[in-house]
């Protein structure tokens, strides 16, 4: 049996946003205000949908796919300062399985009357070694394998 | 080894219009005439193009009523690297939105 490591990255996403930090913080405290930018789709049935934007808070989110599968969301609000920052961990898992865990920071900075969006995700990904364990069982043959499943 | 099926994925990428859809379709299921419409391509080359895909394992298709649905194939995100880039991905398609949901809902005055 192989120990798999499992894998960290990060990554940073800076953007202009248009109006103040004051406005852009609403779109993500509010849940009618976050709906019309965040994770929408529409053919996925919602299972599950709780919304507690507060440190301490949890926002968890369930969904069936077309395909009959279950998609999970659970986040956990660490720290918010309105206007100004919002931190939160979250994992994802699909069919039971995790597939990654997440520290996200949302910095918002004024600048010129606009917004200076920064963020910054620190993830831990699970899924490759997951789904690898999971489908190919050995490890000689495990590449030939995993050619083949990616073939089909 | 099955080096014939790793040129079928290594050609999938190798198109940078198969690239783009690759990047939409990382934000979630989509259909072929919204996959087309990014870079006005035609229906037939985007059917084409999406055909290269599927062979290649990248993607897989799904027919709903009149319309053929595509998403990533969950074999196709195996790698640390191609997850940070599909998240990262996701989020820039987000944070589009979220400026143009900004643009569009009016700033509160102040009390």
């Amino acid at each position: 049996m192989t120990q798999h490591q499992i894998e960290h990255t990060s990554f940073v996403i800076e953007r202009q946003l248009p109006g103040s930090p004051r406005h852009a913080f609403r779109f993500w405290a509010e849940p009618n205000l976050k709906a019309r930018w965040n994770g929408c789709h529409p053919d996925w049935a919602i299972l599950e949908d709780k919304f507690d934007f507060r440190p301490a808070g949890l926002e968890i989110k369930r969904w069936r796919t077309p395909e009959n599968d279950e998609l999970t969301f659970h986040a956990f609000y660490l720290d918010i300062v309105p206007e100004q920052r919002i931190i939160y961990a979250y994992e994802m898992s699909f069919k039971g399985e995790r597939l990654s865990a997440s520290l996200v920071t949302i910095e918002l900075t004024p600048s010129d009357g606009l917004t200076r969006l920064k963020f910054t995700e620190q993830a831990v990904f699970l899924a490759g070694e997951g789904v690898r364990e999971q489908r190919v069982a050995g490890t000689e043959e495990g590449l030939d394998r995993l050619v083949e499943l990616v073939a089909q | 080894m099955h080096a014939q099926t790793l040129d079928r994925m290594f050609l999938a990428l190798a198109d940078p219009h198969r690239r783009g859809m690759v990047e939409h379709l990382s934000a979630g299921p989509a259909t072929v005439k919204a996959l087309a419409a990014p870079t006005a391509m035609g229906l037939p080359s985007a059917v084409k193009h999406l055909k290269v895909l599927e062979e290649g394992g990248i993607v897989t298709s799904r027919k709903a009523g009149r319309s053929r649905t595509y998403s990533l194939s969950s074999g196709a995100l195996r790698t640390i690297g191609d997850w940070a880039r599909s998240q990262e991905a996701a989020w820039s398609k987000a944070f589009d939105q979220l400026a143009a949901a900004m643009l569009e809902i009016p700033e509160e005055g102040t009390h």
